[in-house]
């Protein structure tokens, strides 16, 4: 702007007062000032939203005030920028006005001028640049991006193929949370065998002690009492000495065991009296037979018939003709054969034929009203029961374990309702199974048991469902022990079960899964350029694809079924000068502060500070 | 770990006893005992930031516990290489730095203090997180923090002494006579030179985190509240340094300057802090990318 060499004008402009504001620190000191409030009302006042927002929060008045002097939209409004443009105007008449040729002036200079690039840099980017974005669906490419501000196509003169999405994450982390009920206090400790931890504000302490990376629940039935209350074996089945089978029968629960291959069931059966008993071991009996029952509602009719497939029943006095389709003893797996299923939920279909022609039930002997409920039908007078025994089967075999209180135990063998042989048992030993070729052992009596459920580390490989094969995750368990006023308790706790509570009710303890953090997201993309790929790169969040000036960033995805990769579009022709002015600006005050100083001492020898330095300089940096 | 953070917590709390202690008997072994303590609660707090380095598998500064023992751990750092210099460099070993030390103890027992009460769960880096640029940008940033917080204490001490003394020349930190300094050092000079020291890394803290933003969400600069508010605690002190300037050219007495540098400083640093830890409480948080250290 100005040249030393015609000292007339160079006069006149420092002259100018004009022209000494523009170059005063003042000027700076007051744009600075002005700039910082501006800054702190942009994080105080909310920032470009639409107007509705500004009267709801600040009312009818203050919005408007708002509005009027660009408060709402302080970063792009013509104020902001004009102090911007000041400021630059400020550093430039102020840098041309002190150039000097000496060393010491270089930090001043390079900080100086390298704050006007950056702000050069911006305003490049802003008239100059572009910014967007768009979502890429795996295997499919765009050849356009949507600006930021107002979603228009922005048509791109290459395709950006995503081949594929992936997103990485942290196997699961796992936290310990306290709390103190009567305080209500919070707190996560981590959840590592470690040394005691005491919960501030309260009079319990924790300890981890053991840990399993996966551990689950076992019942294991221990025995109470010399009684039988309760009683249960453990049983063996064998084949040429292997064990094929394995597994307690409890008397009065789950009592049975199907070998479906072998058409054979295990039952273990216990008589109270000798009555039972001879019935029990000896007679095969009627094993009661599944019955149906129909009712039509408002008529007083109603008809009871043994459940056999295909046959068909009319209702005397009514149009319907009900036609038994087919018997499950456990409808989740009615579609396996009928000896391989365990009668859990043991159900009948059934087609009503009628003057509004067919329709289909299920009737489940366990919930009578279920499919009236849950479906809309046809008949509705038409009420459907069906009524399957407990120990109803299908097998031809079967092998009864019987027991009664005075000591007696057999084990009889009956086929297809015949009573072939019996035998007295004894634990431990080994009983042959007519003509199937497997044998029977009995290895533990318990008369009254009870279960006790107790956590174990998981041993067995087995895979999980929510993921991949081969990586089968876990549940991890703590044993834990609690310090507090009723004294001390320990125990196992498995992750992500319920919370664990002191005896005193006010203390608990909770073990659970934080969530699985993502690791990383990254999209493979390639760029296909006349029909040619051009380039193909990784990108993931911090190391974006770069092709023609346009970077393409990891910038999201399809949070549901994580299809699409979300990918953020930008063209910055100015940053090359922000980021020069950025490596300048840091130089620039790494030599004013951290060089100057030490080469100021060394030019110092034998020169009058005076003349060096501005009256400024020495007021600034305290130069004596 | 949590032990070491008690300990921690203590042995700084004890820096802060033996450097008033040092401050009212001020022998030459007194002032070993404080430098010692204070080293003592450094070394710690260095075990505590490379143990957190080795478990969490990532630099220690991406959550709010790591960045509280992290704060701490350069607060300390910065003052002993302060006295460190005062000592073998300057060559002064009378002098009332012992002040600023206790202040700075106390500093460093507030953000351990933090540190006890915060969930201190290895939490996973999100992906964001993943970036040296991470590294240097909080490094310098929490670098700067510190000497600035000296320039803060020291500020506090010279107001102090000037509104007891009134102008009578007390408060001089380091005197020349026995040194290498050519003049003595008040407190508002060890202000100042203070951030010059900080001045730089806040800067580098500044354009790093610009970088990385520039990386990981593709604009260098989103006015988004963190971004703004380090911009404003720059600018803050970028007018301090151009202050003193202009001074001289007011009306403003002479002896006066002084004073309102050190209030520029007194504001200036709680600034700072708020960038640091209160970005939470602005309306417009909710807005914001990069509020990670809530
Ligand atoms: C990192 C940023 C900056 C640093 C390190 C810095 C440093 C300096 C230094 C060391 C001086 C004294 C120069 C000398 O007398 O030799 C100075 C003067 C000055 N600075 Fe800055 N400055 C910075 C930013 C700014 C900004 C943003 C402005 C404008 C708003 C500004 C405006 C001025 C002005 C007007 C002078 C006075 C020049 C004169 O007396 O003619 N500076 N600055």
């Amino acid at each position: 702007m100005t040249t030393v060499a015609n000292s007339q004008n160079k006069k006149v402009k420092n002259d100018s007062s004009t022209w000494q504001f523009l170059c005063s620190v003042k000027l700076a000191v007051i744009i600075i000032i002005i700039l910082a409030v501006a800054c702190i009302l942009g994080t105080l006042i909310l920032q470009m939203r639409p107007p509705e927002d500004y009267v709801n929060r600040y009312g009818e008045g203050l919005a408007k005030f708002f509005s009027a002097v660009q408060l709402t939209d302080i970063f792009h409004s013509y104020w902001f920028s004009f102090l911007l443009v000041l400021l630059c105007v400020n550093l430039g008449c102020c840098t041309v006005k002190r150039w000097r040729n000496t060393v010491l002036q270089i930090g001043f200079l390079v900080t100086h001028i390298s704050i006007i690039m950056i702000l050069i840099g911006c305003v490049i980017d802003m008239m100059l640049g572009e910014k967007g974005g768009v979502n890429v669906y795996e295997g499919k490419s765009v050849d356009y991006y949507l600006n930021r501000a107002d979603y228009r196509k922005i048509p791109l003169d290459f395709k950006v193929y995503c081949d594929d999405f992936i997103i990485e994450r942290h196997p699961p982390n796992y936290k310990l949370l306290t709390f103190v009920k009567n305080k209500e206090l919070e707190k996560f400790i981590p959840p590592k065998v470690g040394n005691k931890i005491k919960i501030p504000g309260s009079n319990y302490a924790v300890t981890v002690k053991d840990f399993y990376p996966d551990a689950e629940y076992r019942a294991e039935p221990i025995n109470t009492s010399k009684e039988p209350n309760n009683p249960g074996i453990y049983v063996q089945m064998l084949e040429s000495n292997h064990v094929t089978a394995e597994g307690w029968l409890l008397a009065k629960d789950r009592n049975w065991y199907n070998d479906p291959k072998r058409d054979l069931k295990i039952e273990y059966l216990w008589a109270d009296n000798d009555d039972a008993y001879e019935k029990l071991a000896k007679a095969a009996g009627e094993i009661a037979k599944p019955t149906l029952d129909v009712v039509i509602e408002g008529k007083n009719i109603s008809r009871s018939a043994p459940v056999e497939v295909g046959k068909s029943i009319s209702i005397d006095g009514t149009e319907y003709v009900v036609e038994i389709k087919q018997l499950a003893l456990d409808y989740a797996e009615r579609d396996a054969p009928l000896n391989e299923q365990s009668s859990d939920n043991p159900a009948v279909r059934v087609e009503i034929n009628g003057p509004q022609g067919k329709e289909t039930r299920w009737t489940f002997s366990k919930y009578p009203d279920y499919w009236d409920k849950a479906h809309q039908a046809k008949y509705k007078d038409v009420k459907l029961t069906c009524y399957v025994p407990d120990n109803f089967s299908q097998t031809a075999n079967s092998l009864r374990i019987v027991q009664n209180k005075d000591g007696k135990q057999t084990l009889s063998y009956l086929s297809k309702g015949k009573l072939v042989s019996i035998t007295d048992w004894e634990v431990e030993k080994r009983y042959d199974i007519e003509d199937t070729g497997l044998q029977m052992r009995i290895l533990k009596y318990f008369p009254s048991h009870s279960i006790k459920k107790e956590v174990v580390e998981s041993t067995g490989s087995h895979e999980g469902h929510n993921h991949g094969p081969g990586e089968h995750i876990g549940t991890p368990a703590i044993f834990v022990e609690i310090e507090g006023p009723r004294g001390t308790v320990a125990d196992w706790m498995l992750a992500n079960n319920p919370p664990k509570w002191y005896p005193d009710k006010n203390f608990a303890l909770l073990y659970e899964q934080a969530g699985m953090a993502i690791k990383d997201y990254k999209s493979i993309l390639r760029v296909v350029e006349d029909g040619k790929t051009v380039m193909t790169k990784i990108i993931e969040v911090n190391d974006p694809l770069k092709y023609k000036g346009y970077v393409f960033y990891q910038s999201s995805y399809d949070p549901e079924g994580e299809r699409y990769t979300g990918l953020q579009v930008t063209r910055n022709p100015g940053l090359i000068v922000v980021y020069t002015g950025f490596i300048l600006l840091c130089i620039g005050v790494v030599f004013i502060f951290y060089v100057k100083p030490f080469l100021r001492r060394k030019l110092k020898k034998g020169q009058k500070v005076e003349e060096y330095y501005s009256e400024d300089e020495i007021a600034a940096e305290h130069i004596e | 770990m949590d032990f070491t953070l008690n300990i921690t917590y203590y042995v700084y709390i004890a820096a802060i006893v033996a450097y008033i202690v040092r401050e009212v008997w001020r022998a030459k072994t007194l002032r070993w005992i404080a430098f010692g303590v204070f080293t003592g609660g450094f070394v710690l707090n260095t075990i505590l930031v490379i143990t957190r380095w080795f478990e969490a598998n990532h630099a220690p500064m991406s959550d709010k516990y790591e960045s509280f023992v992290f704060f701490a751990f350069t607060i300390a750092g910065v003052y002993l290489i302060m006295e460190l210099v005062t000592i073998f460099i300057a060559r002064v070993h009378e002098s009332r730095l012992g002040i600023v030390g206790a202040l700075q103890s106390l500093l460093a027992v507030w953000m351990i203090h933090s540190a006890l009460n915060t969930d201190s769960t290895i939490k996973e880096l999100p992906p964001a997180l993943q970036s040296n640029w991470l590294v240097v940008h909080v490094i310098n940033y929490f670098v700067s923090y510190s000497a600035l917080s000296i320039s803060f204490t020291a500020a506090i001490i010279y107001l102090i002494y000037r509104a007891i003394y009134r102008g009578r020349a007390q408060e001089i930190v380091m005197s020349g006579s026995d040194s290498q300094l050519r003049k003595d050092v008040t407190f508002d000079k060890l202000a100042y030179i203070s951030v010059t020291i900080g001045f730089p890394f806040l800067t580098i803290g500044l354009i790093t985190g610009s970088i990385w933003a520039k990386g990981a969400w593709g604009t260098y600069w989103g006015w988004d509240p963190k971004e703004t508010w380090s911009l404003i605690s720059w600018l803050v002190y970028l007018a301090y340094l151009h202050l003193p300037m202009i001074l001289p050219k007011t009306k403003i007495k002479k002896t006066l300057a002084p004073i309102i540098l050190s209030i520029v400083l007194l504001i200036a640093f709680p600034v700072v802090l708020f960038t640091f830890m209160g970005m939470h409480k602005l309306p417009t948080a909710s807005d914001s990318d990069h509020i990670y250290a809530e």
